[in-house]
């Protein structure tokens, strides 16, 4: 009983400290400045962006699908390790499920940004056209957050009940939100058999529907016969993706999450271990699939894509291109089939090295292809024929990722990072297991 | 009083500046060269159509050949040593301006049954005044489809109505009416024979939209009669079918024309995926009452 109560105490929610404090902070501020710059935006119209006739996506655009890959990371983790019976999923479910509503929420949003007119917003529903991707699109991702939103909360009712019991004479008022969102949780079996049903159903559903989005994100480009975008690869080339940024941002999290919150006897190297062999497995599935899509039509390309490809390989985004490829991919494979290179504090370098990588990758795929247009670009101000963000573009960004680590921070400091119910239900089991076999 | 004076000098001096710049003005504005301007004069007859004068004003400046805009043109019939104004033109900003023959009934001709008009420019501030005259007899083109031992040709006859005779040893040319420039059928020359007729066969299999055509006889910019064009209509042309998905149900159809396997698919999938989300939904609604 005693180890229940320590369990519960490691556990739960604490109060921020100085340094989570000054990170909010510094999150808000970041915030604020973003939110001014959009502001501005809005007033002064897109023209405050580098976008133009050709590049008319830039950063926001890749940042949308970077946020969209994040997010998939609630399907492969909580999905697919839960079908699986890998019970080490454990301690890493539940930040995996915060990653994955934060990443997608921030998703919608983003979207929003890149509208020149977001006032207009309500006509992608009011004149949807079902064959367009971006009706698509919009039908996947509301459809998305909430299926994360419930991926998240299923398992957080019997947690929300203990953290009720917890917080009782503590914290009255939180006590009070916690039983409000347990749901008169008391562990009945009535109740135990609807939620372990619904959870079962989440898992099977997330997974079609994660594929879907990230598939539906792929022909958003691969429909529109663009260079570079114009390929049946485009699909899993996506999904394989977004299983490596997800991963990755699971990793980087996971270790900023137990140093934090002092849960190194929770989450252990063998998770890291556990995860690390995940990542590379990942990275490798997306290294052929990147294969795929730039050695082989290096031999069999025409000529338009074949300097687009110039343009990756020697070009003017070659540096990025490497860099994202080399750095962002083939390095994190070799280091993380070493055990060594599967430590925690490796891995978290690994985690954030695959992130950022994954993040500049969303560039590679999205500016490059706009400026190869059909016609060849004649007769336009010399600006048009470049991309690089501009500071707007660049505030309201960074913004948004504050934004999600924001919605990440809340949802660390409020809710239990590691499932209570589950750990102390595994621990019974296994002394369980241990009692039958003495 | 000294002050006085000096006041009234500066009055003067004052009012006399806007005496003088105007006159200044005047002066130099007479100092300002006009241009000459050049006028085209051309004569058009559409048989059972309008006849028409395409006028055209253009002027050497800085020795580049410019075409002039906004000319007023008066148009004369000349009969006997006599000006009949018959109408007015002004040139469009390509320096051009169509002038519709209302009838020539309407018009005198001279007693060898010419038409004499002159197009007069008066001049403006910027152009020197121009005129150009032009003579012209009235012809006529009969033209018909005819069809012999299964073939095609067009037989068109020239007249000239001043005379009422037909104009032998002239060359008409015979084209079919395309997108963009006309398509010559048969040989460039075909001179009418001592009937003043000419019979060109026509090739089968010309495209046309239904099937028509329409094809045209034409006497081009002849000293004496202008330019002179016959329209045959003729449906013996193969039909143009265009493939065109307009109606069809395509990703690029609007809304009301979805492709009924995306509508049915897409829509199982969304209620499909909503209909999940709504039981779990409910779920949680049984969890709290459990």
């Amino acid at each position: 009983m005693n180890t229940h109560k320590k369990i519960i105490s490691d556990l739960a929610p604490k109060k921020f400290g100085k340094r989570d404090t000054i990170w909010t902070i510094s999150l808000i501020v970041i915030i604020i400045i973003g939110l001014i710059a959009y502001i501005d935006q809005l007033i002064k119209g897109q023209e405050v962006t580098n976008m133009r006739d050709y590049a008319l996506w830039g950063i926001y655009i890749s940042n949308f699908v970077f946020f969209v890959a994040t997010s998939f990371v609630g399907s492969v983790t909580v999905a697919i390790l839960r079908l699986t019976n890998n019970s080490w999923r454990t301690p890493l479910v539940r930040i995996a499920e915060i990653i994955s509503v934060a990443a997608i929420i921030m998703a919608g949003i983003t979207i929003m940004i890149d509208m020149a007119r977001p006032d207009r917003l309500l006509n992608l529903f009011i004149h949807a056209r079902l064959q367009s991707p971006i009706t698509w699109d919009v039908v996947i991702i509301p459809s998305y957050i909430v299926i994360s939103l419930l991926l998240l909360y299923f398992p957080l009712i019997p947690d929300l009940a203990i953290l009720k019991e917890y917080f009782k004479k503590k914290k009255p008022t939180m006590s009070k939100w916690y039983g409000k969102l347990s749901l008169n949780w008391t562990g009945s079996k009535a109740q135990k058999a609807i939620q372990t049903k619904s959870i079962q159903i989440l898992a099977i559903m997330i997974i079609p529907v994660g594929i879907l989005l990230q598939t539906i994100d792929a022909w958003l480009f691969s429909t529109t016969y663009r260079i570079g975008w114009d390929s049946t690869n485009f699909a899993p080339y996506f999904i394989s993706g977004a299983f490596v940024a997800g991963v990755g941002a699971l990793v980087t999290l996971i270790y900023v999450v137990r140093k934090a919150k002092k849960l190194e006897h929770y989450i252990t190297d063998f998770h890291f271990d556990k995860l690390g062999k995940l990542l590379v497995l990942a990275c490798l599935i997306y290294l052929y699939f990147n294969i795929n899509e730039y050695v082989i039509p290096l031999f069999t390309a025409k000529k338009g894509e074949l300097t687009h490809l110039e343009t990756l390989f020697t070009g003017s985004y070659s540096v990025i291109f490497w860099l994202v490829t080399i750095v962002g991919l083939i390095l994190p494979i070799i280091a993380l089939l070493f055990k060594k290179g599967r430590k925690p504090l490796p891995m978290f370098f690994i985690g954030l090295i695959v992130v950022i990588g994954s993040w500049w990758k969303r560039f590679v795929i999205v500016t490059p292809t706009l400026l190869h247009p059909f016609l060849p670009i004649q007769g336009v101000p010399e600006s048009w024929h470049h991309y690089f963000p501009s500071l707007h573009e660049w505030l309201i960004t960074i913004a948004t990722l504050a934004m999600a680590l924001l919605i990440i921070t809340i949802c660390v400091r409020y809710l239990p990072v590691v499932p209570i119910q589950r750990t102390i239900d595994e621990l019974e089991l296994n002394n369980l297991d241990k009692n039958t076999e003495l | 009083m000294k002050n006085q004076l000096k006041f009234r000098f500066v009055f003067l001096l004052f009012l006399g500046v806007f005496f003088i710049t105007p006159r200044l003005q005047n002066l130099h504005a007479q100092e300002v060269k006009k241009n000459k301007v050049r006028l085209k004069a051309d004569y058009f007859k559409i048989m059972n159509g309008e006849s028409y004068l395409n006028l055209k004003a253009t002027s050497k400046i800085e020795k580049k050949n410019t075409e002039v805009p906004n000319i007023d043109f008066t148009i004369y019939n000349i009969f006997d040593d006599e000006k009949i104004t018959i109408g007015t033109a002004i040139t469009d900003m390509d320096g051009k301006s169509k002038f519709i023959i209302n009838s020539l009934s309407k018009l005198k001709p001279d007693s060898t049954g010419t038409f004499n008009l002159s197009v007069v420019f008066k001049g403006n501030d910027a152009f020197k005044k121009a005129s150009k005259d032009i003579s012209f007899k009235d012809a006529v083109i009969e033209a018909e489809l005819i069809t012999k031992d299964s073939l095609n040709y067009i037989n068109a006859k020239l007249i000239d109505k001043s005379i009422d005779s037909v104009i032998v040893n002239e060359s008409l040319g015979i084209q079919v009416e395309r997108l963009f420039k006309s398509l010559r059928i048969g040989e460039e020359f075909n001179y009418t024979d001592e009937n003043g007729t000419v019979l060109v066969p026509i090739k089968e299999s010309i495209p046309g939209v239904d099937g028509n055509l329409i094809f045209e006889v034409i006497l081009k910019d002849h000293d004496e009669f202008g330019t002179v064009k016959a329209l045959v209509n003729a449906p013996i042309g193969v039909p143009i079918v265009t493939e065109t998905t307009f109606d069809k149900r395509t990703l690029w159809s609007p809304r009301n024309k979805t492709p009924l396997f995306i509508l049915v698919f897409a829509n199982l999938l969304i209620l499909g995926m909503w209909g999940i989300i709504v039981y779990l939904m409910v779920n949680l609604f049984k969890i709290k009452n459990a």
